[in-house]
């Protein structure tokens, strides 16, 4: 135990969260595997953290032609629940790929969608890090970074999303729901993240104090249900990525008419590969499109020194994902 | 039981706010005064209620050591505030066994020497308990993805298996569990 | 239960003071026979097991339990929470510390530096380079700066954080192989230890065989990752001493070093062991133990500290890195001629036991096998890297993991198959090491190489399972890309301390009359660290007295060394001690028969659970021969003096050795660079077994750490600086990761002068099982793989 002291209490509902949580130093903790974590290491410094777990956002349902998932939802829950499975086989697949059963049965799709990046930069008192406090300066590009950023970084952070369940939802052209002072929006879960720059302390688009309530996919009627998720680490079981590989694609008369390439533990956000997909569609399902529309994908990826080997385990993986969904093996 | 209600904020420059709570563990009520509301369920179990069995190898969910049973799920204790858990359900090693005897998998871990400088045990025992009493008859693989987060650096984990082994054996009457 | 009486029985137990009821399950080392399980009538004792049975731990109940006592579970009233301040820096000159901030904040009761250690300011294990706390310069990333006591772990945390330290930031060494050369980071220069040993004539042309093999190896810094962090809860003694509750390797050193920092005498510090959460090494150096006591000396308080995981990485030594280059040369037959060695250790900023570790992994730099010439030169260099020490297997497992890997190569460039061309050079009872020393004892290399690679190979297993495969839970291997492979290594290592140390254990042994008849109490130092010393003593003073009622007395100071729980020597040391002193007590009953019953003592035996006379004529059970008496006797075992090496490397260093082989099995997904160990199976040189489910934990748990160092375990450092040290960022194997383990054979041969004839059986699993991983994988993927841990882009790119 550790860390700076904080106020905790519980929100009375939607309204009551939202209207506290845009107070500076507010936080909203659910679930709480991430976010604790941060708080011991001494690199999130909450003064209040707001609870949102029992707001009876953990819902999940189909509502009209989406599959709704609530924002706490447990994603042991979520891996398991008969829409889940039955729809999109994918998300229970990234789940299962992610943390431990103990944690899973914690951890909540709002928070794993939230969580912070690992580089050890950012999770480490006493180290640079410009995601934890801009203009200190980075760690990672001079240091270790093996599990450094291909793409989207800049010059000021080179960190990665670790999140699985976030590139199968991408995939699956997820959005969510988000309450604010100004009311329900949706956004696409793509546009949830934002990019470094010269902010790489702000992960998301979020305004301050706004909620993620729930997420919401398309059914699969729409987009498909050929897609399987490919998870690269160093240990069998209870390991972040190294780099992942969602992919979805749908097949009619013989002929992709639909492709979603997204990969994790490379980007500061789940990464959609649309040179990759934009040469699969209307090709058939062979290896050898694969392979090139898996080399374009790729293409132009800046590595660093030591994670120059992802770009090659890289293309692999989306060869393997997509040769896997198309073999049905 | 109620929330959590902060009652003494020390007039230091940290806010530091401390609460006095429930917690309700083993089925019996346990009062937390003055206690720092950044503490996790793990501490004040060990630290504040002399409950000891869950323990801190990592403090960050990494390890499963500090297992324990919140209103019937399987959770670090570590990264639950224990202010969050009034309300709750608690269930530790410490309330295991029902008549202070030992589990059948307690005396698995025994019998089939699964236990050396046991620190990861507890922990072990909390999430054998909790994968058999969901999946009675695992197999290789699902077992032990099961219990993946639960790290063991004494055994190599094959007297665990064995132990596992042994509670299913049992539990299914079969003869060769007798022994 | 009130919190005031659940924290009272809390106090009871740690405070752990003889041998009252209760404190008996929750002391865990303190309780008495394996009877729990099976509870006995008082009238109807069961009988206890002997060696050679599966005697169960006597710690076994309250550790599933939850009510076994470990370091952190420590808690007595009023007792402060401590905290240590940390250099962020590798290398750096300390300007300025201020501590006034901190000393100032509400419930801080002390802040120590460097100016509050009364006596020695350094201290280590084998040679004292360590400050307490720096105070001029920090020599590596975690070093100590100072010490807070508050009333809550936050606020002494906070307390840290109000620490003002100026440092004028250096350039840290971190390449050992510069350092040889660079200017000294430390007065007493960068060489730890620098050795040659030469075996036959090294220099001259005949050495020369007619193939040879040359390879650059490598091995990253591995963590011993024990699951209980390191604590001490410090309580002032009136007199000005202080006892010291510790989970520790060795409470006799830790006290010397201890005292010699307070500047107290050793007496005037009482040591005793809490629980242990595992050790493998790591728990051998000080790490908290005089910053607790200056704390609790500061403060006149109970001072408890603990580390959090990742002060457990800062706070203790880690196993050598090491880089090694290897040639080897040989005869058109496959007789090696030549064996030729340069082995550089990364020790790290501090001495810690690197001289030693160096010696091992020069000793056995060759592997069990004759050669005819041998040059090996190796250095132990300091750096500004993390500090490293003993780690299971000491030395031994960096060269195998070269020496194997030379030979799978040297069979290649021969034509010869590795496995004959091991067994043409096999190492047998009768031959001679490269240092000279004869090898009078068990020397099975041929018989354990032969038993492995025998026993049949496991099933390819059920493909459909996705998780089986490499990648795991992350559903990655494809089953058209797995390639199956296998390796064998055989690797060996020095059973006790070497080199002209003293080594011995002290055990004392008492019979009393108890409630339901005679009780002994067993009284040994030795660390009870999760290994099963604790079962093993109760058997041997069963099997030797024949009696069921034993009880251990807590591991403490108030009874002689029993050294470290170290180089696999306390069943052979301290089970040693224990025998000798059950003998002596043995002796002393028989005296009393004789002066009782006029019975000849030399013609006395204890058979099972009674007194028998040779000729037959004399019975009694000895429950009855002892009742109402009290025995005692206080024994210390040394084993045969070893001498240091000389300058070229020679002389009867080692006491004995002990040998295991090891096949594994691997599949590997070439195309993205998995691997999934399927299976190990071993065969290992044990003397006798003394409790074969405890081996069999031991086994399995030794080859787990060895499969670890071979596909992930890595303290990543850059520039000086730790990168992970956590659980989420080193790597363990995990119940997913963890192959079957196969025991071929157990060879059971006693060992000449060992207790039972049992050789030790901790580190040798460890030892050869990451070199076989190693050389599976390349074996799947047909090319070299000449560093550990395996990472993706060293199989597939």
């Amino acid at each position: 135990m550790s860390g700076v002291a904080f106020a905790y209490s519980r929100a009375a509902d939607v309204a009551d969260a939202v209207a506290r949580g845009g107070a500076p130093g507010a936080a909203f903790v659910a679930g709480g595997t991430d976010l604790l974590q941060l708080w011991k290491a001494g690199r999130a410094t909450p003064t209040e953290l707001i609870d949102v777990y029992g707001l009876g956002l953990d819902g999940i349902g189909v509502d009209g032609d989406e599959l709704s998932i609530g924002a706490t939802a447990r994603l042991s829950d979520v891996a398991r629940h008969p829409f889940v499975v039955d729809q999109h086989p994918l998300i229970a697949e990234a789940v299962l790929a992610s943390a431990s059963g103990q944690i899973r049965n914690m951890a909540t799709v709002g928070g794993n969608l939230l969580q912070r990046t690992r580089c050890p930069y950012f999770r480490t008192a006493g180290m640079a890090c410009n995601k934890h406090r801009p203009g200190s300066g980075c760690g990672a590009l001079d240091g270790e970074d093996r599990h450094a950023a291909l793409f989207g970084a800049g010059s000021s952070c080179v960190a990665t999303h670790p999140s699985d369940l976030a590139v199968a939802l991408v995939a699956l052209d997820a959005t969510v729901e988000v309450s604010g002072a100004r009311g329900v929006r949706r956004v696409g879960l793509s546009e949830l993240y934002r990019l470094p720059g010269e902010r790489p302390d702000v992960d998301t688009t979020l305004a301050a104090g706004e909620l993620i309530t729930r997420v919401l996919v398309p059914r699969a009627a729409s987009i498909g249900r050929l897609a399987t998720y490919v998870k690269v680490r160093d240990r069998a079981s209870f390991e972040f990525a190294l780099l992942s590989v969602a992919a979805v694609i749908r097949i009619d008369a013989g002929t992709i008419v639909h492709a979603r390439l997204v990969c994790g533990g490379v980007a500061p956000a789940p990464w959609r590969l649309p040179a990759g997909e934009a040469l699969l569609i209307g090709q058939k399902p062979e290896r050898g499109v694969f392979t090139v529309a898996a080399a374009a994908a790729v293409e132009g990826a800046p590595p660093l020194p030591g994670n120059s080997f992802k770009v090659e385990l890289l293309r692999r993986a989306l060869v393997r994902t997509l040769t896997t969904i198309a073999t049905g093996s | 039981m109620t929330a959590p209600q902060a009652h003494s904020n020390e007039p230091t420059n940290d806010h530091d706010v401390t609460v006095g709570y429930s917690l309700s563990i083993n089925g019996g009520t346990h009062p937390v005064q003055d206690a720092w509301i950044g503490e996790s369920l793990l501490y004040v179990l060990r630290e504040r209620l002399g409950l000891p069995g869950a323990k801190n190898a990592c403090e960050q969910g990494e390890c499963g050591s500090c297992s324990v049973v919140l209103d019937g799920t399987l959770v670090c204790s570590c990264l639950v505030l224990a202010a969050d858990a009034v309300g709750s359900e608690i269930a530790t090693i410490e309330g295991l066994s029902a008549d202070g005897g030992l589990t059948d998998v307690q005396q698995a871990f025994l019998d089939a020497g699964a236990v050396q400088c046991g620190f990861c045990t507890t922990g072990l025992v909390m999430s054998v308990h909790d994968m058999l009493d969901t999946t009675p008859a695992p197999t290789d693989l699902e077992r032990r993805e099961a219990i993946s987060g639960n790290l063991c650096r004494c055994t190599g984990y094959g007297r665990i298996f064995e132990a596992i082994d042994l509670v299913v054996t049992r539990r299914s009457g079969s003869p060769a569990g007798a022994s | 239960m009130s919190t005031t009486e659940t924290i009272a029985t809390g106090t009871d137990t740690t405070t752990g003071t003889e041998t009252t009821t209760g404190t008996e399950t929750t002391t865990g080392t303190e309780t008495t026979t394996g009877t729990e399980t099976t509870p006995a009538d008082s009238s109807e004792r069961t009988r206890g097991p002997r060696i050679g049975e599966n005697a169960p731990r006597p710690d076994g109940v309250p550790k599933v339990n939850g009510e076994f006592a470990f370091g952190n579970d420590m808690w007595i009233e009023g007792m402060l929470f401590g905290r240590t301040l940390r250099s962020p820096h590798p290398y750096a000159r300390i300007i300025s510390i201020d501590i006034s901030k901190a000393l100032a904040m509400h419930g801080v009761h002390a802040v120590i530096t460097a100016d509050d250690v009364p006596g020695q300011k350094l201290y280590g294990l084998e040679h004292k380079d360590q400050p307490v706390f720096a105070s001029e310069v920090v020599r590596f990333h975690g070093e100590p700066i100072a010490a807070v006591a508050a009333d809550h772990p936050e606020t002494a945390r906070r307390a840290c954080r109000a620490i003002e330290v100026e440092y004028d930031v250096h350039a840290p060494i971190v390449d050992a192989e510069l350092s040889i050369t660079a200017p000294p980071i430390h007065p007493d220069g960068n060489i730890f230890r620098h050795m040659f040993i030469r075996h036959g004539h090294p220099d001259s042309p005949e050495s020369e065989g007619v193939v040879a093999v040359e390879g650059d190896y490598e091995i990253g810094m591995q963590d011993q990752a024990f699951l209980g962090p390191e604590c001490a809860l410090g309580i002032p003694l009136e007199d000005g001493g202080i006892e010291l509750y510790v989970s520790t390797q060795w409470i006799h050193a830790d006290r010397e070093q201890t005292a010699a920092c307070l500047g107290l005498d050793p007496e005037q510090v009482r040591m005793t062991m809490a629980g242990v959460g595992g050790a493998f090494g790591g728990r051998e150096d000080i790490s908290l133990q005089i910053h607790t006591a200056l704390l609790t000396l500061h403060t006149g308080r109970p001072v408890k500290l603990q580390y959090s995981r990742e002060e457990s990485f800062f706070g203790h030594v880690h196993r050598h890195p090491a880089k090694m280059w290897y040639r080897h040369s040989a005869r058109a037959d496959g007789t090696l001629a030549k064996i030729e060695a340069r082995l550089v250790f990364d020790g790290g900023a501090y001495a810690s036991t690197s001289s030693a570790v160096l010696s091992n992994a020069s000793c056995f730099a060759h592997g069990p096998y004759n050669v005819e010439h041998a040059l090996i030169e190796g250095y132990s260099v300091r750096t500004n890297n993390p500090s490293c020490g003993a780690m299971r297997g000491f030395g031994a497992v960096q060269t195998c993991f070269a020496h194997e890997a030379q030979m799978d190569k040297l069979a290649a460039a021969l034509g010869i198959d590795s496995i004959d061309l091991r067994l043409k050079n096999a190492l047998k009872t009768g031959d001679r090491n490269i240092t000279g020393q004869l090898l009078s004892g068990v020397v099975p290399v041929a018989e354990l190489i032969e038993r492995c690679v025998a026993h049949p190979l496991p099933a390819m297993g059920e493909v459909g399972e996705m998780m089986g495969r490499p990648g795991g839970a992350g559903r990655t291997a494809d089953a058209h890309h797995i390639k199956r492979g296998f390796g064998f290594a055989i690797g060996w290592k020095n059973l006790m301390f070497s080199e002209g140390f003293d080594d011995y254990s002290t055990a004392r042994v008492r019979i009393d009359e108890g409630q339901n008849g005679p009780v002994v109490t067993v009284h040994c130092a030795c660390a009870e660290v999760g290994q099963g010393f604790v079962t093993l003593a109760q058997q041997i003073a069963r099997t030797v007295l024949g009696l069921d009622e034993i009880l251990l007395h807590p591991a403490d100071t108030q009874v002689g060394s029993a050294g470290s729980t170290s180089a696999s020597r306390q069943t052979w040391m301290s089970g040693g001690a224990v025998q000798q002193a059950c003998e002596a007590v043995r002796t002393q009953i028989f005296a009393s028969l004789a002066a009782t019953h006029g019975v000849d003592p030399e013609t006395l035996a204890i058979q099972d659970d009674h007194i028998v006379s040779v000729d037959g004529t004399f019975s009694i059970p000895v429950e009855d021969a002892v009742a109402n008496k009290t025995f005692e006797a206080t024994e210390v075992n040394r084993h045969v003096q070893t001498v240091r090496l000389d300058a070229d490397g020679q002389g009867d260093a080692h006491v004995s050795f002990a040998f295991a082989a090891h096949r594994a099995v691997v599949d590997v997904d070439e195309e993205l660079g998995l691997v999934r160990v399927i299976d190990i199976t071993t065969t290992q040189d044990v003397g006798k077994l003394l409790n074969p489910r405890q081996a069999l934990g031991q086994i399995e748990g030794g080859i787990a750490q060895g499969v670890g160092l071979a596909v992930m375990e890595e303290i990543i450092v850059t520039n000086g600086k730790v990168r992970n040290a956590s659980f989420t960022d080193y790597l363990i194997p995990t119940t997913l990761d963890m192959p079957t383990v196969t025991i071929a054979a157990l060879i059971e041969e006693p060992e000449p002068g060992a207790p039972f004839g049992a050789k030790g059986i901790g580190e040798p699993p460890t030892i050869a099982s990451t070199a076989a991983v190693a050389a599976a994988i390349r074996n799947a993927i047909g090319r070299d793989i000449t560093r550990v841990p395996v990472r993706p882009q060293d199989i597939c790119l």
